[in-house]
């Protein structure tokens, strides 16, 4: 019990652990990785919610699985303070609490530069590893991806998640 | 001391094991990866394709790569920094496991390219020391106890066979190869179903295939994949000891002595055997045998040629795509299309060899398959638009609709000769070290201007079946891209020690009791996957072992 508590922590510690954001050379705010995430795999494909899916929760697995490397972590957790701070410089608003149309121009934005469009790629393919994997991650929710495909997942299916 | 060492449990280990473990010998198989059975494979496409189980991650072990370029140098990449990886299988049965199980014979000419075909500039092509009649009753061996698949037909390149047909009837398949099949009539092509080293029925022990609609780059859960690992080693009383990593090889002058491994929790042993069987996949088999240098064999053991590490070759070609789709088709062709789980099992060989400006040309095979069925991937081939801007939203949420649910994409796969060069080649890293604090293997890559000019060849032809197919979307790429499972060479085997690796039996002309039985003892590749014929070879070679530890010792 205390391990799996231990765990716990420790998954909640890197997705909600704050992210200063800078404006500039002065501090602007603080964000946490899992609510930027929610917002903007909503933001890229809003079908997945249409379906009754959930992609975000899926990132804490993504966290802890040991065939994920750690530059691919940090890659992720900067791509969450650079996306705000380009939302900050436009607007001097943090990502999480533009509109849906500011949004979008942000990602508009950012998806002409390098590091963007490895972010936005990198955070779509984890959204469809949620969306598109076995149900036992906990995005296929109810098989909702595949049978939105009329996709048959293999068989047989994973008994517990890879991490 | 046992009788038998064998550093590796792949294709090449594992006939030798089999054989020799149930002569009655004792056998011991050393495996870095884990043990595993039917019940334990599963179609998690996140672990087995998007997180490599199955391979170590790159940042513990990884390889250096040195491109070949025009102007003489070598761009270097690190594995780990690149993501390019070379690791195929981690685990007992080695990747065999994994394979999608294509099963071709080499064909006679491929035994003898430098005769028949002659000299080709910057290219060391030779003779096997071997001739196809010497191979054929082991191809027939693997046929049998692995179990292959198919029917045999005839068609110009079709080799001489000591049975009329395979042991199996083919595995079924989709209705889109009755489409396929009157195409090739029209274009006069020879339809040549894909012979497959999958059970189509219970046999041997072991389940026939369930159609589960993953094969290849997944284990096989119902045991009708003929890995090394289902089809001999769940089959005999040789002793492995998994997540050990072999790093030396000990020896005095005309002896191995003792194979030290690590374990997992870095612990040292070591073991002492009568004969060594090396067999880890061709780039590791070298590097092992030049981390092993001594003050015999100064350059790496084995190695008194200058020739350990030479001529790595790979499987050349490349690959190409169309598209059916569901506008193109009737109500019926849609639902034949669509049907999944059954294969599609169609080769070409009707190039084995061709004349092109008069002159003669080792050609090779392609086969048809339907894009894998892997449904992240294929979502993900639509986030760009058709001018490489990323798509989300609505749009992707369309394309990705209608592309998965109103189409289908028929691939196909060219394999002809990698021409062995001086430019490709392994050697081991003086700084870069693995986690276990040896030296990373360097893969020195460079692709002969013919194996382009062959795969190009080849690929047309393809190509315009995919047209008379009336497919859309085709496209075809031939690079010198080097295929990480399709890998040969290193300890290329050959009569003259000063010249080769290895002798006729796979021994090593340096040391009395060292075999290498994975690809690399292969000079020339042929214009097929190796796997048939590192199984066919190494129930060989088993054959000679068992002779001599019957005889000698």
């Amino acid at each position: 019990m205390e391990k799996f508590s231990r765990r716990k922590f420790l998954l909640a510690g890197f997705l909600s652990s704050a992210v200063f954001l800078m404006d500039g050379c002065s501090l602007f705010g603080v964000t946490t990785p899992i609510d930027t995430i929610a917002i903007l795999q909503h933001d890229l494909f809003p079908q997945a919610s249409e379906l009754g899916i959930v992609t975000a929760p899926y990132m804490h697995i993504i966290f802890h699985q040991s065939h994920i490397s750690k530059s691919d972590k940090v890659f992720i957790k900067n791509g969450v303070k650079w996306l705000n701070e380009e939302a900050i410089k436009t607007y001097k608003i943090t990502y999480t609490k533009l509109s849906f149309e500011k949004r979008q121009k942000i990602l508009q934005t950012i998806a002409k530069t390098q590091w963007g469009e490895n972010f936005l790629y990198d955070i779509m393919g984890y959204m469809f590893e949620a969306m598109l994997g076995d149900p036992i991650y906990g995005g296929n929710n109810n098989e909702a991806g595949w049978k939105w495909l009329a996709f048959h997942g293999g068989r047989p299916r994973p008994k517990e998640a890879f991490l | 001391m046992v009788d038998v060492c064998i550093i590796g449990s792949g294709a090449g280990g594992s006939p030798i094991a089999y054989e020799l473990a149930n002569a009655g010998f004792s056998v011991v198989v050393l495996e870095k990866g884990k043990d595993y059975t039917e019940s334990d494979f599963n179609k998690d496409e996140i672990a087995v394709c998007r997180r490599d189980m199955f391979t170590p991650p790159l940042w513990e072990q990884k390889h250096i790569i040195k491109e070949y370029n025009d102007d003489g140098t070598f761009t270097r990449y690190d594995g780990e920094e690149s993501g390019w990886n070379f690791w195929n299988g981690s685990m007992v049965g080695g990747s065999s496991n994994l394979m999608s199980g294509y099963f071709h014979r080499m064909k006679p000419n491929d035994f003898r390219l430098k005769s028949v075909y002659g000299e080709i500039k910057g290219a060391n092509v030779v003779d096997w020391p071997l001739n196809y009649e010497e191979l054929e009753p082991y191809y027939a061996k693997v046929e049998q106890v692995v179990g292959v698949s198919g029917k045999v037909v005839k068609h110009k390149f079709q080799e001489p066979r000591s049975t009329a047909n395979f042991p199996y009837p083919p595995l079924q398949t989709n209705g889109a190869t009755k489409w396929y099949d009157k195409a090739c009539e029209t274009l006069g092509y020879d339809v040549m179903p894909t012979p497959r080293a999958i059970l189509s029925e219970n046999a041997l022990h072991r389940k026939g295939c369930f159609y589960s609609n993953f094969c290849g780059s997944y284990g096989c859960a119902s045991g009708a994949k003929g890995s090394g690992r289902a089809a001999l080693l769940q089959k005999c009383q040789a002793k492995i000891i998994t997540d050990v990593f072999v790093y030396k090889l000990e020896s005095d002058d005309k002896r191995v002595t003792q194979a030290y491994y690590y374990t997992t929790d870095g612990i040292r042993d070591s073991i002492r055997a009568k004969i060594f069987v090396l067999s880890a996949q061709a780039i590791e088999s070298s590097r092992l045998l030049l981390n092993s240098k001594n003050r015999y064999f100064p350059n790496g053991l084995a190695n008194s040629s200058g020739e350990l590490g030479k001529n790595l070759i790979f499987s050349a070609g490349g690959s190409g795509r169309g598209r059916f789709v569901f506008e193109k088709l009737t109500k019926t062709q849609q639902k034949e299309l669509m049907q999944v789980g059954v294969f599609f099992n169609r080769s070409l060989q009707d190039w084995y060899e061709f004349t092109q400006d008069a002159k003669k040309y080792k050609g090779g095979t392609i086969d048809f398959l339907f894009e894998h069925q892997n449904i992240i991937p294929r979502a993900m081939q639509e986030v760009y638009d058709s001018d490489g801007n990323l798509l989300w939203g609505e749009a992707l949420a369309k394309n990705i609709y209608k592309r998965i649910t109103t189409s289908r994409v028929l691939t196909f796969e060219v394999f002809n000769d990698w021409l062995p060069t001086d430019r490709c080649f392994v050697s081991v890293d003086e700084k870069v070290k693995d986690k276990y604090g040896v030296p990373v293997g360097v893969i020195n890559l460079y692709g002969h201007p013919q194996d382009l000019k062959v795969g190009e060849y080849l690929a047309k032809k393809a190509v315009k079946l995919l047209e008379e197919l009336g497919c859309e979307e085709i496209e075809s790429s031939i690079s010198s891209s080097p295929p990480p499972n399709l890998v040969a060479g290193g300890c290329r085997f050959g009569t003259d020690a000063k010249t080769s690796v290895l002798d006729k039996n796979c021994k090593a002309h340096d040391l009395e009791n060292l075999y290498v039985a994975d690809a690399s003892f292969m000079p020339t590749g042929g214009s097929v996957p190796y796997t048939w014929t590192i199984y066919a070879n190494s129930f060989r070679v088993a054959d000679v072992i068992k002779e001599r530890l019957q005889t000698f010792i």
